[in-house]
């Protein structure tokens, strides 16, 4: 018995996945394409370091990493974003600016595998570098709802938040660092019940715990941000809670508002988003499809300082809530007596656009029938010495 | 989106009762939920929910997967199976705790000596948690049942297991070192139905915390 053992979490890709991949690839390269967006690749690996600047330390214990032969640590990309960041701050300085860039790209995690989670795992998205202002974040969410929508799929929802709404709170508060970092993580985690019992013992203003304790559910349209007293009194959170109005004004502009809902309890984990951020949804995934915000510090850690949004969406997630195609290509199998006579008249289909196969095993009719009982995707046609065509 | 079917996985045992009388007072039905009955599933039309019969400790996949929506189990359960769901509201019944117990002899030693001891417990991630948070190596002995027996037959020094009363340690000669975590009942969501079904489960959620709050 030969080893067929791989590593936990990897998976082999059949045709009909590759084809249903590559399917997505294709609608979302048309339509970035048509926004002006260019593909780029990076390497599969990068160094700790340029992951770490960008992402923050919390995502080394995800990472698969491994040293080189000089000592430096490296590890397989865990996203693309930081890539794209150091690629345009190393090759793009002296282009002009904003730069529209997409990727195509298997990341990786080390994270419990099981459905819709693998360790190495398919992203495709954009990156909109050196622009900032509220028109470049609502064409990133305008994308990213299209391209659902371009793969077939109509029912999904896309949640939006401003971070800083959250974080101007917290820094109003006056609590320490780790004080914030908890609650933080309480509110990403919706962990309503214990974000209620820390804010119990903690000596920060009535207000202030109240309107912490409502982020997290503070759910629906515009009239959301009604409910935020607080933000009146601190002027970040006000200019925070504006920009989000005027996205979400501008969203009704692109023609996807339907899929648009405010959800301020939405954070993103990673530690390099600075402004608006936004998830998708599907009712028919208990995982999140997509996600991505601005992230106007990331470049600097590169020293090319601008601002930039994005987003990343996942193909293996996709692919599950997606119908299967329900036509298979038509296809043709040629075969016959004669080598030259049938390979002349595979060529004569192929330059029609037609798939064909050719019988290279030499069968008889009757065994190419009994091959293709069953397949009624498949049309047969056998040469024989009288050149009889079916 | 609205309109669809609510489904919620219930914690099969102790916690089916008080949790059918909660979903009455906040107006969810109940008529002939029972785990007595050969149904795992029970559908209603109005209001449109489904309620799937889970054993507890599988409360949370089905939450964390997507197969129900919303989900009411321990957060002993909750805590050992360390599922990426949303913890919504304290429900307050199924009181119980996670504890340290060992033999009588060992009443009042400081927690730094129950460093390298071997505990016995059910539940491994919750020991090995804790025991880690206090800078102590104990080794972790896995068993499934009966864990006031490891002690006694030297197969471990000490145990951690959920106590609600406390007889089961008193029964057998054991005596509560420290208490680790108090527990109780908690309604769970999954991350993507908060979202997509957020106009049905949130006012469900503040019907709860009320029900709660009113005792």
């Amino acid at each position: 018995m030969k080893n067929r053992e791989i590593p936990k979490g990897l998976r082999d890709l059949l045709p009909e996945e590759v084809a249903v991949q590559r399917s997505m690839e294709q609608k979302a390269a048309h339509l970035f394409t048509s926004y002006g967006y260019r593909e780029v690749v990076t390497p599969t690996c990068e160094f700790l370091d340029v992951v770490e600047a960008g992402t923050g330390g919390d995502i080394r214990k995800e990472l698969f990493m491994f040293m080189d032969r000089d000592g430096g640590i490296l590890c397989l990309r865990p996203e693309m974003t930081v890539s794209i960041a150091r690629l345009a701050a190393t090759h793009m300085q002296d282009e002009g600016f904003p730069q529209r860039l997409y990727y195509m790209c298997n990341v990786f995690r080390h994270v419990q595998p099981q459905r819709a989670q693998y360790r190495e795992f398919w992203q495709l998205g954009i990156e909109l570098l050196g622009a900032s202002g509220v028109w470049a974040d609502a064409e990133v969410i305008t994308i990213a709802a299209k391209t659902m929508r371009a793969m077939g799929l109509d029912d999904f929802k896309i949640s939006l938040n401003q971070i800083a709404i959250f974080n101007s709170l917290l820094n109003d508060s006056g609590l320490g660092e780790s004080d914030q970092n908890q609650i933080r993580h309480l509110v990403e985690r919706k962990d309503l019940v214990e974000l209620a019992r820390v804010l119990e013992g903690l000596d920060i203003k009535d207000a202030i715990k109240e309107s912490i304790a409502l982020m997290p559910v503070l759910h629906g349209g515009l009239e959301v941000l009604n409910r935020l007293p607080f933000a009146e009194h601190n002027r970040q959170a006000a200019e925070a809670v504006g920009e989000l109005e005027r996205i979400y004004q501008a969203l009704q502009a692109c023609g996807v508002i339907e899929h648009i809902v405010l959800d301020l309890g939405v954070l993103r984990g990673l530690d390099y988003y600075t402004g608006v951020v936004f998830e998708g949804y599907s009712p028919d995934l208990g995982y999140g499809l997509l996600g991505g915000g601005r992230y106007d510090n990331l470049m600097g850690h590169f020293g090319f300082d601008r601002p930039a949004t994005g987003f990343a969406l996942g193909l293996d997630r996709l692919a599950l809530v997606l119908d299967q195609p329900k036509e298979l290509p038509r296809r043709f199998l040629v075969g016959g007596a004669d080598f030259a006579t049938v390979v002349a008249e595979a060529d004569r289909l192929r330059e029609q656009g037609c798939m064909v196969e050719m019988d290279v095993e030499g069968c008889s009719k009757e065994q190419l029938q009994a091959k293709l009982h069953g397949r009624n995707d498949y049309h047969l046609i056998y040469l024989g010495e009288d050149q009889e065509v079916n | 989106m609205a309109g669809e079917t609510l489904t919620i996985a219930l914690s099969k045992g102790n916690l089916l009762k008080p949790t059918t009388q909660m979903f009455s007072t906040v107006g969810l039905p109940v008529e002939g939920v029972d785990e007595d009955s050969r149904n795992m599933v029970f559908s209603f039309a109005e209001p449109a929910v489904k309620y799937i019969m889970c054993r507890p400790t599988d409360v949370p996949t089905y939450v964390e997967q997507g197969a129900a929506d919303l989900g009411i189990v321990g957060k002993d359960v909750i805590e050992e199976q360390s599922r990426d769901v949303f913890e919504l509201v304290d429900l307050g019944y199924g009181y119980c705790r996670f504890v340290v117990a060992g033999p009588q002899r060992m009443q009042g030693i400081p927690i730094k000596q129950l460093n390298y001891k071997r505990a016995a417990t059910k539940f491994p991630i919750v020991a090995e948690r804790f025991f880690r948070s206090q800078g102590l190596q104990v080794e972790i002995i896995k068993l499934h049942g009966n864990i006031e027996l490891a002690p006694i037959m030297g197969l471990a020094d000490i145990i951690v297991d959920i106590v609600s009363t406390g007889r089961t340690l008193r029964e057998n000669d054991l005596v509560e070192l420290v208490n680790i975590m108090e527990s109780t009942t908690r309604l769970i969501c999954n991350r993507v139905s908060y979202r997509t079904k957020h106009d049905q489960i949130q006012p469900l959620v503040e019907l709860m915390q009320n029900t709660v709050k009113r005792g």
